[in-house]
């Protein structure tokens, strides 16, 4: 499912999901075509544009709250032309949820990477909005570089795995890496991949 | 030599003439003996000088006032009669001494009409100099023809001359019937020539307005010693001119160029209606005290026998015990003719155009001083704007419609320019003249007022346009930073994924490693245009100035620490304090060398208080670039302050303060 005004992106974007072997179930043009084709067809994913007719400012971020009340079990990935948090802010800590920035497409791997992720109910952060929340906290002082970069995918919602991969390193130096960052941040280590990305966001909200 | 210089020196030469021959008279008058009372010379000398000197001081400012001349020519008159009498009186006293004796003698007895003619001339002709209208030709001519018949007729004629020269021999030139008809025919032209220039004055006195009436009203006051002259006169023997006619006559000639001179200079021109009513109350004062007194001494004196010395005091304590009460009881009555609230109103203008003189009132206050005085607390004045074609209050606001209530509408001209309109309670009786001469008396302060209240229109206005060309601005580049978004980064991406889209068709080979340099490129041209929008207007000015002053800080190359109020403001205002963020950031990092940056945004006594502050090495000059000139226009088109607070070693703190409501 796709909600996109602009129609050469939205179509691209459904060829991008169909090359990757999706089915895209439906594509519309603004917020209230988007709850109804959501009503409709339940899909396992809701790609949203934030600006869309006809106020062309947060149609895409009201969408979404209306779909994460309506059909909780629809992930939604939000796009944006650039970093807005306002109205997003309410819903990065949430599991299947994610808020990318457009030119992120570009990045097909990752992008469907991350589309995927928000759809099994996971979390997709961009790594401009994490670099913002990273940057404003103090306490990042006591991180090291790597540990800093190890955060920010981790805050962007990649598994340990996922971290191993983008950064070049085996699994193992990663969970040391992920450990350190726990204890320096006072945080409670967390099993699960999923509920641990939610508690480094939630700290990193809780001190912005 | 022009005009101006030629009669001024005329002027002058006329009254060193004058005065030379008042010295002559003075030194004839000596030579001839102890003929003549003292005071009665000095009073002689005083009305000479007075219409003299009120006549050059008149040809001075107003040189083609023909008021001036006349009295200068009233002096020279009334010199010229000394003269004669002088004259007369030393060759009577040194026979042989002078020539013309018998003309100087002839001249002293007939010459007297001439003493009237100046006076006749001017009541015609005041206050301006011109008659009425063309229509008064004729009475002029009859003047002229009925004064000439009256001077000839008695020059010419056998008749006796008067004391003390009875013993010169008259002229006898003319049959005693033909200088006797001209003398007569002469006199009643005279009189009708007396009455006619006192109806000028009246016809002006009705037709005027203002100022005019006012300075008419003098004259009337002056004219009013021309019946006390002849009473006083009758109290002479008739064939035996004496002292009391003298002293009529010399009143006569102060009061007329003194009244005239105040009417026409307008020095204290308007304190004529309490010197009316002080005249009357004392006029009818003495009037009445004079015949109680007299009554009594006679009632009493009946009773006790002639000369008593009780019935004298009696009188006088009657007299005495009367004033009091018979004085505020004459007031009263002459106040309710002669409208004593006129009298307080001009002195409340006056006491604020002296006041305004000295810097201590303000021109706007002018409907307020009006207001009090003439009773009226609904009275306004509303400045009429030219550029906007409506009337403005005092501080420049336009007002397209005037207040219907109070229903009454006073324009303030001055010449053809239309100054302001008062708006007050309407007179039954139709316009008031009393403010109308209050408008005329404070015309200057209403003229000055109507500058200022201009001036602070036009200032309005431009302040008003700056604001709307830099919101405009700032609308522009909210526009163009849309268009980057929306338009070319968007066809940007989907240019982009149109090549993946390809890339996927094509399979893995040479030339998808091509496309993954060309779409790197393209992700790279997003970037760089994403910056490039965010450079025009930042999108996150959307959320608000603290989401904004956040990015700011987040893309800052140095520790930037933002304290913002989360409140929101208007468009512009968060635009503009964005802006002085971004400059104060700026000049922090490439010129202060500091380690950390401070923002706070916050709102304090109805203003957004923005703050950009460095821990540098500071001494930061507001003058060195024309970035913070152009910054400090900005902040000011929106009402703004901009301040920079900067000295060595102590870093620099850049201010703005901008207003923001409640």
């Amino acid at each position: 499912m796709i909600a996109e005004d602009q129609a050469l992106l939205r179509e691209g974007l459904a060829r991008l999901f169909g090359d990757a072997g999706h089915d895209v179930v439906a594509t519309v043009g603004d917020g209230d075509r988007l709850r109804g084709a959501v009503s409709e067809h339940h899909p396992d994913l809701a790609v949203v544009d934030v600006r869309m007719p006809p106020t062309f400012t947060d149609e895409g971020i009201r969408a979404a709250h209306w779909i994460r009340d309506a059909h909780p079990e629809v992930g939604v990935l939000v796009l944006s032309q650039h970093v807005e948090a306002a109205g997003a802010a309410d819903l990065v800590t949430q599991s299947g949820f994610g808020y990318l920035l457009k030119d992120r497409v570009l990045e097909v791997d990752e992008f469907m990477e991350a589309a995927e992720r928000v759809a099994r109910g996971g979390s997709a952060l961009d790594p401009k909005v994490v670099q913002r929340l990273v940057s404003a906290d103090a306490g990042m002082n006591e991180l090291s570089e790597r540990e800093r970069e190890v955060l920010s995918l981790m805050a962007e919602g990649l598994t340990n795995a996922g971290v191993a991969r983008r950064l070049f390193l085996t699994e193992r130096t990663v969970e040391s890496h992920v450990r350190n960052v726990f204890l320096k941040l006072d945080l409670a280590a967390e099993e699960d991949g999923h509920r641990r990305v939610l508690a480094v966001l939630s700290f990193l909200k809780r001190s912005q | 030599m022009d005009p101006v210089r030629r009669s001024k020196t005329l002027a002058w030469s006329l009254g060193a003439l004058i005065a030379a021959l008042v010295l002559a008279v003075l030194m004839l008058v000596a030579g001839a003996g102890e003929r003549h009372e003292f005071w009665g010379d000095a009073l002689a000398v005083v009305a000479v000088f007075t219409t003299t000197g009120v006549g050059l001081a008149i040809t001075a400012r107003q040189p083609g006032n023909r008021i001036g001349w006349l009295l200068m020519l009233n002096g020279l008159l009334l010199v010229l009669s000394g003269l004669a009498e002088g004259w007369a009186a030393y060759s009577a006293e040194h026979p042989g001494a002078l020539p013309g004796e018998r003309l100087a003698a002839v001249w002293d007895t007939n010459g007297w009409p001439l003493l009237f003619a100046a006076i006749v001339a001017l009541a015609f002709v005041f206050p301006d100099g011109r008659l009425p209208s063309r229509r008064w030709r004729p009475a002029v001519a009859l003047a002229v023809v009925a004064f000439s018949c009256t001077l000839l007729g008695g020059l010419l004629s056998g008749d006796r001359l008067d004391e003390p020269f009875e013993h010169v021999r008259p002229l006898d030139v003319l049959p005693g019937a033909t200088s006797g008809a001209l003398q007569g025919l002469g006199l009643l032209g005279m009189v009708i020539a007396f009455v006619l220039a006192l109806s000028a004055l009246v016809v002006r006195f009705r037709r005027a307005e203002g100022e005019q009436r006012t300075q008419i009203k003098w004259i009337a006051w002056a004219g009013a010693f021309i019946p006390l002259s002849i009473v006083l006169g009758t109290l002479d023997p008739s064939d035996a001119p004496g002292i009391a006619t003298f002293v009529g006559l010399v009143l006569v000639e102060i009061a007329i160029p003194g009244a005239i001179g105040v009417a026409i200079l307008r020095y204290r021109l308007y304190d004529i209606d309490r010197l009316i009513s002080a005249t009357l109350v004392y006029a009818v004062l003495t009037v009445c005290l004079g015949t109680s007194f007299a009554a009594v001494a006679l009632v009493l004196g009946i009773v006790l026998g002639g000369g008593s010395v009780a019935a004298t005091a009696a009188a006088t304590l009657a007299v005495t015990l009367a004033f009091r009460p018979l004085r505020d009881r004459v007031q009263r009555l002459v106040d309710r003719r002669f409208d004593r609230l006129r009298y307080e109103a001009n002195r409340q203008v006056d006491a604020f155009l002296a006041e305004l003189r000295e810097g201590r009132a303000q021109p706007e206050a002018v409907g307020a001083v009006l207001a009090v005085a003439v009773s009226d607390p609904s009275l306004r004045v509303f400045f009429w704007l030219p550029s906007e074609g409506q009337h403005g209050d005092d501080a420049g606001h336009p007002v397209p419609v005037l207040p219907a209530e109070p229903a009454g509408r006073t324009p303030v001209r001055r010449g053809e320019l239309h100054l302001a309109t008062i708006v007050h309670l309407p007179q039954a009786s139709g316009p008031s003249p009393l403010l109308d001469d209050l408008i005329v008396r404070a015309g200057l302060a209403i003229e000055i007022a109507r500058l200022r209240v201009e001036v602070r229109h036009q200032l309005a206005e431009v302040e008003a346009s700056r604001s709307r060309i830099v919101s405009a601005g700032l609308e522009e580049r909210r526009r163009l930073e849309r268009d980057l978004h929306d338009g070319a980064q968007q066809r940007l991406i989907s240019l982009g994924l149109e090549l993946r889209h390809a890339q996927h068709e094509l399979g893995a080979g040479e030339a998808s490693a091509t496309l993954d340099s060309v779409v790197a490129g393209l992700t790279d041209a997003i970037t760089e245009l994403r910056e490039l929008a965010s450079g025009v207007r930042p999108a996150a000015l959307d959320d608000g100035l603290a989401p904004a002053l956040e990015e700011l800080a987040a893309r800052a190359p140095i520790r930037t620490e933002v304290t913002a109020t989360s409140e929101r403001f208007s468009a512009d205002l968060e635009a503009a304090a964005y802006f002085v963020a971004s400059e104060g950031l700026t000049n922090a990092v490439k010129h202060a060398g500091g380690s950390q940056v401070r923002l706070q945004a916050r709102r304090s006594d109805g203003r957004l208080v923005l703050r950009v502050e460095d821990d540098g090495r500071g001494g930061a000059a507001p003058g060195g670039g024309s970035g913070l000139v152009g910054l400090a226009d900005r902040v000011a088109a929106l009402g703004g302050e901009l301040d920079l607070q900067s000295s060595e070693g102590r870093g620099t703190a850049l201010v703005a303060e901008f207003p923001c409501g409640q």
